[in-house]
């Protein structure tokens, strides 16, 4: 029987506590949910040795004090669920801020590990931690980590089971004299057992047990009790920093503060944003475009008559291949191919986020959007918008007001995400001669509606004076590419649980409506057909006439990619069968030397100073041709402007019930299916007449 | 409403000029890009302030002011920089 051991990760933000537990944990490691609130929960497991190690990562905080969400959640865990072993990662050139949630970690008395990460920037500024003192001061282990090559990482571990074997509280923290009396006459005031210090301290400043001796200090410091203890904590935290901490003299020279003077220039630092901005935008396309047509082909030309070949020797009927092409390869094989897009924008984003680029871009950009009511915080959700629309409204909680986080909440779904540029792109390599620049708007549009939304709102339900922020900018770091590739990982194979299971089931159930009721000669006599033509009304007035469309787009309520598996599952009936025979050798050898092309192909893109990828080149595809007879290109537009502002996910809408309430979030959905609906009804009708 | 933030938005030169008594506290609004001053206390200590004096913003910590931009002061105390809006920064006391 192994034992055990649940390890509780805490620290201050930015201080690389999820990156370690990316090397403690790999990729064993799992988001959830905190019970009873929204928060996003990092876990992990591991299995060493003769221990079941289980890793939860608390939310990055300065203090344990509970100022916001966050803290109370970090707080409550610590006292709810009782973890064997609390890690405090610490960046030790920051350690002086650092220490004083470790003071307040200590005073739980629990089992602890010091993690005094960033080793390498700490001996690059002359920064020494001496470990041997810190286990002298307070009875705990202290392990210098790296987590950027992993450097500790083992001894971490090895500490973090020892600290449980040994099962011993740390040195009790010790505040003045008279704190401390106050703090013993609660405790014999409560009788029975032992009360932690961060207990006794809430009891404290509390209004109950701990009355008597919060009014006397008080008056003794004429000072309020929380100010006291404030001061008791950062007068511990400050002997620590002395005690533990030795700086030699050396001549740092800052990147940072160097390129900060450039990036966040009122003049400079705004056009770098704009480039910034243009060159992701680039990159995501021009990337990912060849890569996708390779993965078109691979799946149409290559490993679909690979598969049909298979089934009809294995002696399959009409019926089994039908289901395959259809509702496999057109379904689900459709929405796989655009699996590079995804890969590519998350990549950048993981890239713009984990090199600290990030709240840079809150801070340029406050000075325009405080004009428009908003926080420049605020951009940071709406930048994880392009990402997730999901995440992103979770992260609306660094918001302090309530007012700001439904604001920017009723921005984010009009920030266009990756699966509807899967959508997009389909649509505008088809109809127009310059995808790019369609797509463009399209991004453009959204963002333009999200504001105007917000402007409103600011006028009307949410009037008030725009409140104030505080951030910190972490320092510049190069992301690491293993890291990087990491999360853009877990991304992609979310997407393809999410093909293999949603956009799975949605393509089944579209491929049994399609051929309800059974033994049916034409397709617009089924049971799809007459759901279709049932909303085909409400979609008419924007162009949207097709049967086979309303369908479509019903399902794809579930998530936007739907839209594109039901219309391959609906549209790949018609498309008459070739049934062409492949060879094996040849053919693998071809996809082979395919890849490398579209590599090549993805890599030289990259140094053309335009958009040069999205030229509509997926003429003679079969599918393609059969679905581009349902739009004109008033139509396609019309339909993309309708998917791309209307809240058509229902991850989206289930998060914002859960963090702004029910009635938020169907209200929402509903203004965004009207706001939708006009945009495209004026576009469809403006873009006929032109 | 709108005038009152315009006139946030203004570097607070103007409030400087304006009050320039002999016992008029200094603020952390009133600095200049690469001014260093020291934190003396805050004239209200909310949670807000709890917030930024946890950040590392602390009673006797040099601060140097990296930037201004709009109502954005970017200040550098020890090894971190850290955003506040002026509305935070004149609640703390510099000198």
């Amino acid at each position: 029987m192994k034992k055990s051991i649940k390890v509780a990760f805490a620290g201050n933000p930015n201080v690389g506590k999820t990156t370690l537990l990316n090397h403690l944990a790999g990729t064993n490691l799992s988001v959830g949910n905190w019970p009873g609130v929204t928060v996003e929960k990092r876990e992990g497991f591991l299995s060493y040795k003769d221990y079941d190690i289980h890793f939860i990562d608390l939310p990055g905080i300065y203090t344990l004090e509970p100022l916001s969400e966050d803290e109370w959640i970090a707080r409550n865990f610590l006292i709810e669920e009782d973890p064997d072993v609390i890690v405090n990662v610490i960046e030790t050139t920051n350690a002086d801020r650092d220490f004083l949630l470790t003071t307040e970690l200590l005073e739980f008395g629990k089992p602890m590990v010091l993690a005094f990460n960033m080793s390498d920037e700490a001996s690059r500024r002359g920064i020494e931690v001496d470990a041997v003192h810190t286990v002298e001061l307070l009875d705990i282990p202290a392990v210098k980590t790296n987590g950027r090559n992993g450097e500790g990482v083992d001894e971490l571990l090895d500490s973090i089971i020892s600290a449980s074997d040994r099962n011993h509280p740390p040195k009790p923290v010790v505040y003045g004299e008279r704190v401390e009396n106050a703090l013993r006459a609660i405790e014999a005031g409560k009788g029975n057992g032992r009360i932690d210090k961060h207990a006794l301290l809430e009891l404290l400043s509390g209004n109950d047990a701990g009355i008597e001796q919060k009014v006397d200090l008080e008056k003794f410091y004429r000072n309020k009790i929380g100010n006291i203890i404030s001061d008791e904590r950062y007068a511990y935290a400050n002997g620590l920093h002395q005690e533990i901490l030795r700086k030699k003299k050396m001549s740092s020279r800052d990147v940072t503060d160097k390129l900060d003077k450039v990036l966040l220039h009122p003049i400079f630092g705004f056009l770098i944003f704009l480039a910034v901005m243009f060159l992701l935008f680039k990159i995501s396309f021009d990337f990912s475009t060849p890569l996708m047509t390779w993965t078109q082909n691979l799946i149409t030309g290559f490993l679909g008559p690979l598969a049909a070949s298979a089934l009809t020797s294995l002696g399959a009927g009409k019926w089994v291949l039908g289901f395959f092409s259809q509702a496999i390869v057109g379904g689900v094989g459709f929405v796989v191919t655009f699996v590079p897009l995804i890969a590519t924008i998350y990549l950048v984003l993981a890239y713009l986020e984990m090199s600290g680029y990030m709240p840079r871009i809150a801070f340029l950009m406050d000075r325009f959007m405080h004009k428009l009511g908003l926080h420049g915080k605020g951009i940071i959700p709406l930048l994880l918008g392009f990402g997730c629309n999901v995440p992103a409204v979770m992260a609306t909680r660094t918001l302090e007001s309530k007012k700001d986080k439904l604001l920017v909440m009723t921005m984010i779904p009009f920030m266009s995400c990756p699966a509807r540029l899967v959508v997009f792109s389909f649509f505008a390599i088809m109809f127009f001669p310059h995808p790019a620049v369609v797509i463009f708007a399209l991004y453009l549009l959204g963002i333009i509606i999200g504001l105007i939304t917000a402007f409103f709102l600011r006028k009307t339900a949410f009037r008030g004076k725009l409140s104030h922020f505080v951030m910190e900018l972490p320092p510049y770091r190069v992301p690491r590419t293993k890291t990087v590739l990491k999360i853009v990982w877990v991304q992609v194979k979310n997407f393809l649980a999410r093909a293999g299971t949603v956009i799975f089931a949605a393509s089944v159930v579209v491929w049994v409506l399609l051929n309800t009721p059974p033994g049916l000669k034409n397709q617009s006599d089924s049971a799809a057909a007459y759901i279709g033509r049932a909303i085909t009304p409400v979609l008419e007035p924007i162009g949207i006439k097709d049967w086979r469309i309303s369908t479509s787009l019903i399902p794809a309520f579930l998530a936007r990619e739907i839209v594109l598996s039901s219309m391959g599952t609906i549209y790949s009936a018609e498309v008459p069968q070739t049934g062409k025979e492949i060879e094996f050798w040849p053919a693998l050898k071809s996809q082979i030397e395919g890849l490398g092309s579209a590599i090549e192909e993805s890599v030289v893109s990259l140094f053309s100073p335009t958009i040069t990828s999205l030229q509509a080149d997926s003429e003679n595809q079969n599918l393609v041709s059969v679905i581009r007879s349902s739009f004109t290109p008033a139509s396609a537009l019309s339909f993309m402007i309708f998917l791309l502002l209307y809240t058509s996910c229902l991850a989206t809408v289930a998060v914002m019930a859960r963090e702004a309430g029910n009635k938020f979030a169907i209200g929402f959905l509903g203004y965004s299916l009207v706001i939708a609906w006009v945009v495209a009804f004026a576009v469809y009708h403006i873009g006929s007449i032109i | 409403m709108k005038l009152k933030t315009d006139r946030d938005d203004k570097a607070s030169t103007s409030d400087t000029l304006l009050s320039k008594g002999p016992n008029r506290k200094r603020t952390l609004k009133e600095l200049e890009v690469g001014d260093v001053a020291y934190i003396v206390d805050f004239s209200d200590h909310n949670d807000i302030a709890k917030k930024i004096e946890a950040m590392g913003l602390r009673r006797g910590k040099k601060v140097v002011v990296l930037q201004r931009l709009g109502r954005g002061i970017l200040v550098k105390t020890s090894n971190s920089r850290i955003v506040l809006t002026s509305d935070l920064a004149k609640n703390i006391e510099i000198k």
